[in-house]
């Protein structure tokens, strides 16, 4: 799994698509266009400095499209979570584009508030965003509607506009159906500029429950931005070693290496490319969106969000305009939805990828391994094996159930019974729980007194498993309980890793990880430990378990997550994660 | 055997001359023909400008529909679409190809009512013993396609229906008549489908206003549309020829002043009138507000349009202009929607397999409006009639639809399926949005059946409003201009993606399941028909 | 478990569980795992709103149901109690199927055997997806019940009606007869030549064409005197018109096909099943019950327009067959498929249709692994079936003999 990063494993991207010609256009956005955007910004700094409403922002944004003669709204929304309400006003606009049907769409987008950069507000995005409906309008060739949309806040906003579009507005979410619609939208494009200037652009693809959008838009993106707009892609903020070598040195890992191996090129690339991997499978184990562009994928939308890095310079609204007017033309050629599962890759740098044939074994070779060494529990829990002693040898020749090997070696084998059903309880058990576990976290009461009731919940799930482990049975004729439960464990817990790797690799990587090790050697030594020593492990794998339980603001972000944007992290981890590793801390409990 | 066929031939043949020959009233020699010409243009209020040419050709006295008959002779008529009316004895025939989506709540009702996105073709036929209306239908398609170079033939029986009561017979006859209705939403309208139009003129392009037909600034407008409308009328045969353009001189302004012109819309100027013309006309509708000039100047009627007859005032290049506007300020649009109803019409659900198709109905008006509701949907989607949903601000007012008529698509003898037709009509209330929703499920093809592009999907095509008579209020949609719908309106078409097998794994399919088949199949054999034996294992 | 009030208790949590209002249930019932074209409470309902508009319901190849169950539905409106019964029933006569093979009034493993019915999560999901071929189940189960206790009447009923409801149970046609002349008790430990009369054989086969044909009669009568719901709704399992995917192997296979190989194909898969009922009938011929449980396992792995209801059915039965479990050789390997199988289905489908990331292949693909998890499952079984003949010895010959197939 380490090996990913290494350079030549991945291969240079292309693109799949033919009909998406990237940078084979002309652009005609000019100074005239980045003036208009200047003064969108001068309003719209007004309006941050006189800490408007979101109501009125939305007003304001909407009264600015409808005077474009654009079929412009507001939409007003609320949503319901746990920890409070949340409500705000988004505004959009449609540009019916001339001579089509409407019955297809592309949309640009940026949120009032970003996360990336230093900034909080994302106004010079909110700026280009109102600055090319008034430039793209004046030209005919569009063959989709296009659509611009300012969501109110980082994500909701967003959310709450897709939802109304999609017209599936879940329980927890209030608000009206749109009052303006177009067609079908295949490809959108959020802009996050929140800095003065910017001197890279980065692009951040993935997206809700880790899904990621076709790479063939991120790759076109990024021929668009080298050759129309002249400005240096790049994944996420991380600036490529070889651009600043001196800003590279002092906040590499390896700053205080020796000088050969902080100036070998190989180890640099290594480093650039793990942190790409990192940063990556950080947003996508948690299912959590890079930015707004990640709520689009759920509707079958392909969409990326371009972040300006912020720096002194070079590049503003020129270079940037141009980009985006360029990746609308790109995606205007479009004839039919991106497809040809181009969908799951590794990015380790902007120009290279790895293939899911390059890093999906190293996710399914654990789980083979796991579930190898279960099946082999399992085949260990049906029979005994015993060394032969010298007693028993004489048993054994007056016709006794052994199996011999003449020689020095004794070895007895016997078939023993494997009752199911107590394996099979405690495993559903330890499910429930974490059913239970997950629904009393998302009442309100959790949420208030967050301390006092984790330390309740945490002892009530380390407390409650003992019902499965109580009685030993050590006859020898029946199979150990924990054995069973052992392989079975193993087992399941393979299976889940291999049907996750394929959805989320990177969720199934980290799983892969914090499941293996100790499932493998949740009941290491034959001989049974002091009682004390089981306890304390049975303690660690409990803690490993639920023990994120007194995080307290991932928490939150992770039930608020699952309720407003229906991120499956927080349920998976209690349903499925924390219950395999108790019942290999059950496991560990069995002398 | 043989005999008798040949004498059932001769039957039908005899007797279909006896019906038709009743048209034969009038000789072919006294029938005069009439042509007029008409220009209409309409500044809207969103900066744009509504253009509408009719071509009217009157064929006096009635077209002999029997194509044993003697040669046919018109002056103006065209020959080629006088052969197809007479081959296939059509009564009243709508052919349109349009491109763009009308925006009703900014442009109004259009002049021509037929404003359905792509091809609509619509014909009523007599049904004659010696063809079936489908076989008269099938060769009318492939005749209209080759005339005007569209994929009219693919018009075929997944497309077509007979909504009789959306498309009324414009006239009465003692003799049976089947309507067939079928559209192409995918279809795009072109510069070759402009040229046979053209022809089909008597001066051509070259003289009168057909001058300003330039392909060029046409199609590049943002809705445009060709139109042929026959109808048999008391006096004879009526041609209407019709284009439709709605243009945007803001945008081709660079995003400022809303002046146009002949010579900025079309790029061309009218230099001569056809001299065969009956009648060739310039009407220019004056707006109610704003301070313009028009030029040339005109007598404006009451009906504020300003007139220009062509066959006197030839060259003409008519230009409006707002001399005191500097850059045109767009009109909010909430407080001008030009028409009683505005429509929604869009598909919910972002799944491959099922989503919901939802109708809102806005009235604008303060009136209740009863409106006539027309689906006609290919089979690739399905409708779950026991799903629909009527709802009024959130509330379910099941009582506002009535007369619901769902036919579901049906396996044709060809192996192909004909399109479901859903039809009701709906009561919207005054100054609130109905909105009418219902579940579908989009269909899985077989992989030769998807089109090429498969990813993009298929476009559905527009439902249509239509007025209707309400015989409890004693009046009928169509007079009640006030309070009801004037004419047909058609919703924004649709575009449905289906779930898309992978069209390379053919070979792969086939081998991998029958692998796996033998597989299981061979094991149990191997199992059931050995024998079983005990062996002593050597150690 | 092995408190007689288990069973009660049960069946009490599954009515319970039909009051519940869950919101999940909603989704289900288009879930193509749980329901088919066949079998969808869903396609019903719009069969019925046509119905009582006044359109021929089997007009527009939504409806591909029996007429009887259109006129069953039209004239009472069950709630999802009806299933929940339905499941309820489907135990009892599991219980009953053990009973009568066991030649015992009541025994231990009666808990067991029901919940191995009512718990199986291939079972009750389809039954809370208010899938039909729960119905389809209970018929089935009540027709080998009756045939197991003796009661000729009864079962052959309870078959036509089966094979009314879904053509491909036709299968099970054969080791049915079998059962009525012969007795339920396990003779696989010592087979023997089929005892039974062939012209009681005979009397019953032309005692089930007599209720068939006023079966079919009914049908026709309630679907208004045509017969095109025949085309409709058994011709569906013969010609495939509907392509929905589902857990079997069928449509993704037609899909793909060449057009002019369909019709060889689609004969080719239909003879496919046919085929095993005389191989199995003969070499089962001393245990009719056992001939029908594998056949019950090739309709779950072969069926036109499978639903995970038909595995279901298969792998529950095994509850009443214990004497075999010593002998299963890979049973673990096969639970586990089946576990990789329910898990990839609804995953890929979603990645597929939902997602739209994955494409057909991968659901194919978890169709394959469904598709070898049944073979796995019948192959196993039909092995144990025959190897339990031999037995397995004393404990001393253990190694010193191995038993093979020449």
């Amino acid at each position: 799994m380490s090996l990913i990063p290494i350079a030549s494993l991945s291969q240079g991207t292309y693109i799949d698509e033919n009909a998406l010609q990237p940078a084979q256009v002309n652009t005609y956005w000019n100074w005239q266009d980045v003036h208009r955007a200047d003064q969108y910004l001068y309003h719209l700094e007004g309006l941050r400095d006189r800490n408007s409403t979101s109501e009125e922002r939305a007003q304001f944004i909407r009264n600015e499209l409808a005077n474009l003669g654009l079929r412009a709204a507001t939409q007003n929304y609320t949503f319901t979570a746990s920890s409070g309400l949340l409500s705000g006003v988004n505004a959009y606009a449609i540009m019916a584009s001339p001579r089509t049907p409407s019955s297809e769409a592309m949309v640009i987008s940026a949120t009032w508030r970003s996360e990336v950069g230093k900034e909080p507000y994302n106004l010079r995005g909110i700026s280009i965003v109102l600055a090319l409906a008034a430039f793209l309008k004046n030209y005919s060739l569009w063959a989709k509607d296009i659509i611009f949309v300012i969501g109110d806040g980082y994500l909701d906003g967003m959310q709450a506009w897709l939802n109304a579009y999609h017209g599936t507005i879940p329980p927890n979410l209030e608000t009206s159906l749109l009052e303006y619609t177009s067609g079908v939208i295949w490809t959108a494009l959020n802009i996050d500029y929140s800095g003065h200037s910017f001197s890279h652009l980065g692009v951040f693809f993935e997206g809700l429950n880790g899904r990621l959008p076709n790479q063939d838009l991120i790759n076109s993106v990024r021929l668009i931005s080298h050759y129309t707009g002249g400005v240096p892609f790049i994944v996420y903020d991380h600036l490529e070693p070889n651009d600043f070598p001196d800003r590279w040195q002092t906040t590499s890992i390896l700053a205080n290496a020796p000088d050969f191996i902080r100036q070998s090129p190989q180890l640099q690339d290594f480093e650039y490319r793990a942190k790409n991997i990192v940063r990556h499978i950080n947003y996508q184990a948690r299912g959590k969106p890079s930015g707004a562009h990640g709520l689009y994928h759920k509707f079958r939308i392909d969409a990326i969000t371009l972040f300006a890095v912020p720096a002194t310079g070079p590049h503003g609204f020129l270079a940037l305009g141009r980009i985006v007017e360029s990746a609308l033309r790109t995606t205007n050629n479009l004839l039919e939805r991106l497809h040809a599962s181009f969908f799951f890759y590794l990015f380790t740098s902007p120009g290279t990828f790895m293939k899911i044939g390059k890093f999906l074994p190293s996710a399914v070779l654990v789980s083979a391994a796991m579930m190898i060494s279960g099946l082999g529990d399992w085949v260990n829990a049906g029979w005994l094996h015993e060394a032969v002693t010298e007693n028993d040898r004489e048993e054994a020749a007056a016709g006794g159930p052994s199996s011999k090997i003449q020689g020095k070696k004794m070895v007895r084998w016997r078939m023993r019974r494997r009752p199911l059903l107590r394996p099979i309880f405690t495993v559903l058990g330890t499910h429930v729980m974490g059913l239970l576990a997950f629904n009393l976290m998302r009442s309100p009461i959790f949420v208030e007194n967050h301390l006092a009731a984790s330390l309740l919940l945490f002892g009530a799930l380390t407390i409650l498993p003992f019902v499965f482990a109580s009685l030993p049975d050590r006859t020898p004729e029946v199979a150990p309980f924990s054995l069973l439960l052992k392989s079975f464990n193993l087992c399941l817990a393979s299976i889940v890793i291999s049907t996750t790797s394929l959805l989320n690799f990177s969720l199934a990587a980290i799983l892969a990880i914090t499941l293996a090790v100790p499932l493998m050697y949740s009941s290491c030594s034959r001989s049974s430990p002091p009682r004390i020593v089981s306890l304390a492990k049975y303690v660690t794998y409990s803690f490993l378990a639920w023990g994120w339980l007194f995080l307290r603001d991932e928490v939150k972000q992770a039930i608020w997550n699952w309720e407003v944007l229906g991120i499956w992290f927080a349920p998976f981890i209690c349903i499925v994660y924390g219950p395999l590793v108790t019942q290999a801390g059950v496991v560990s409990l069995q002398p | 055997m043989r005999w008798g066929t040949i004498f059932f031939a001769l039957c039908l043949s005899a007797s279909s001359e006896s019906v038709t020959s009743y048209t034969n009233n009038v000789p072919p020699g006294e029938s005069g023909e009439r042509y007029d010409e008409d220009l209409f243009i309409r500044p809207l209020l969103d900066g744009r400008v509504a253009t509408t040419f009719t071509f009217t050709t009157d064929l006096l006295g009635n077209v002999s529909r029997q194509s044993e008959s003697s040669g046919q002779h018109y002056t103006l008529f065209p020959l080629t679409l006088g052969q197809i009316l007479r081959e296939y004895s059509i009564a009243e025939l709508h052919l349109t190809l349009n491109s763009g989506k009308w925006n009703y709540d900014h442009w109004g009702y259009p002049d021509d009512p037929s404003v359905g996105t792509g091809a609509e073709l619509w014909a009523w036929m007599a049904d004659g013993p010696s063809s079936t209306i489908d076989e008269r239908w099938t060769g009318l398609r492939n005749a209209l396609a080759g005339l005007f170079c569209a994929s009219l033939g693919s018009l075929d029986t997944r497309h077509t229906s007979s909504p009789s009561t959306v498309f009324p017979i414009s006239f009465s006859s003692s003799i049976p008549h089947g309507l067939r209705y079928a559209n192409l939403p995918s279809e795009n309208v072109c510069t070759e489908n402009l040229t046979p139009f053209v022809k089909l003129l008597p001066c051509k392009s070259r003289a009168g206003l057909a001058t300003l037909l330039n392909p060029q600034r046409i199609f590049d407008a943002d809705w445009h549309g060709l139109s042929i409308h026959l109808r048999s009328t008391e006096v004879g045969t009526e041609l209407k020829l019709g284009v439709q353009a709605v243009f945007d001189p803001v945008r081709l302004s660079g995003g400022r002043r809303r002046d146009w012109s002949f010579r900025l819309l079309f790029d061309r100027i009218i230099h001569d009138s056809c001299l065969v013309a009956t009648s060739s006309v310039v009407r220019v509708q004056i707006p109610d507000s704003g301070s313009h000039t028009l030029s040339p100047a005109s007598v404006v009627d009451d009906n504020l349009t300003a007139m220009y007859n062509l066959m006197t005032q030839a060259p003409l290049d008519v230009s409006m202009s707002w001399p005191h506007e500097h850059t045109f300020q767009y009109p909010h649009v909430h407080e001008s929607r030009l028409t009683p109803l505005s429509i929604q019409r869009t598909l919910h659900g972002s799944s491959q397999i099922h989503g919901h198709l939802f109708i809102a109905l806005t009235n604008n008006g303060h009136h209740d409006i009863v409106v006539g509701y027309f689906e006609n949907l290919p089979a690739l989607v399905t409708l779950w009639m026991h799903t629909m949903e009527i709802k009024v601000d959130g509330t379910e007012r099941n009582e506002l639809i009535s007369n619901v008529s769902y036919r579901p698509h049906q396996v044709l003898a060809n192996g192909q399926k004909s399109p479901s037709t859903f039809q009701a009509i709906l009561t919207v209330p005054a100054s609130s949005t109905l909105h009418l929703s219902m579940e579908i499920s989009r269909a899985f093809l077989k992989y030769t059946e998807h089109p090429p592009d498969a990813m993009r999907g298929w476009d559905l095509p527009p439902a249509i409003l239509f007025p209707v008579c309400e015989p409890a209020m004693g009046i009928c949609g169509m007079q009640n201009t006030s309070a009801g719908m004037r004419d047909r309106m058609y919703t924004p078409t649709l575009l449905i993606d289906l779930p898309t097998p992978d069209f390379s794994m053919p070979y792969n399919v086939i081998i991998f399941s029958c692998t796996l088949i033998t597989l299981i199949f061979g094991s149990i054999f191997n199992l059931l028909t050995r024998t079983w034996v005990i062996v002593r294992v050597e150690d | 478990m092995e408190s007689p009030l288990f069973l009660p208790t049960l069946a009490a949590c599954r009515l319970l569980l039909a009051w519940v209002q869950l919101p999940v249930l909603d989704g289900l019932q288009l879930d193509h795992q749980l329901t088919s074209p066949l079998t969808s409470y869903f396609r019903l309902k719009e069969g019925l709103w046509l119905y009582h508009h006044g359109v021929d319901p089997y007009l527009g190849g939504v409806l591909k149901h029996s007429p009887l169950f259109l006129s069953l539905f039209s004239t009472v409106s069950p709630g999802r109690v009806a299933w929940a019964l339905s499941d309820i029933v489907g135990a009892w006569a599991l219980v009953r199927i053990w009973h009568s093979r066991q030649q015992l009034g009541q025994s231990r493993r009666d808990g067991l055997v029901g919940a191995a019915y009512l718990l199986n999560p291939y079972i009750l999901l389809p039954s809370l997806a208010s899938s039909t071929s729960t119905f389809e189940n209970a018929v089935v189960l009540l027709t080998l019940m009756f045939a197991a206790e003796g009661r000729p009447s009864p079962a052959l009923l309870a078959l036509a009606l089966s094979i009314h409801l879904s053509l491909s149970t036709s299968l099970l046609l054969v080791p049915v007869l079998m059962l009525l002349v012969t007795s339920p008790t396990s003779r696989l430990a010592s087979p023997r030549p089929f005892g039974g009369s062939y012209w009681m054989v005979f009397k019953y086969a032309s005692e089930f064409v007599v209720y068939w044909s006023v079966l079919v009669c009914a049908a026709s009568i309630m679907a208004g005197g045509v017969w095109n719901w025949m085309h409709e709704s058994w011709g569906a399992s013969l010609i495939l018109p509907d392509l929905t995917p589902n857990p079997g192997l069928w449509w993704y296979f037609f899909t793909e096909m060449f057009d002019h190989f369909r019709p060889f194909f689609l004969m080719v898969f239909s003879t496919h099943l046919a085929i095993y009922i005389m191989p199995v009938c003969i070499k089962f011929q001393h245990d009719a019950l056992y001939a029908a449980f594998l056949l019950l396992g090739i309709l779950g792995t072969f069926k036109p327009y499978l639903t995970l209801a038909d595995p279901g059915l298969f792998l529950s039965m095994f509850a009443v067959f214990p004497e075999i479990y010593p002998y299963l050789r890979h049973a673990v390997v096969t639970a586990l498929l089946h576990a990789h199988a329910s898990l990839l289905l609804p995953l890929f489908h979603a990645l597929w249709v939902i997602e739209g990331r994955g494409n057909a292949n991968f659901y194919y693909a978890a169709s394959l692994v469904m598709g070898v998890a049944g073979g796995a499952g019948i192959v196993d079984a039909c092995f144990a079936g025959m190897r339990i003949a031999i037995g397995n010895g004393s404990e001393a010959e253990r190694g010193k003999w191995e038993v093979v197939q020449q």
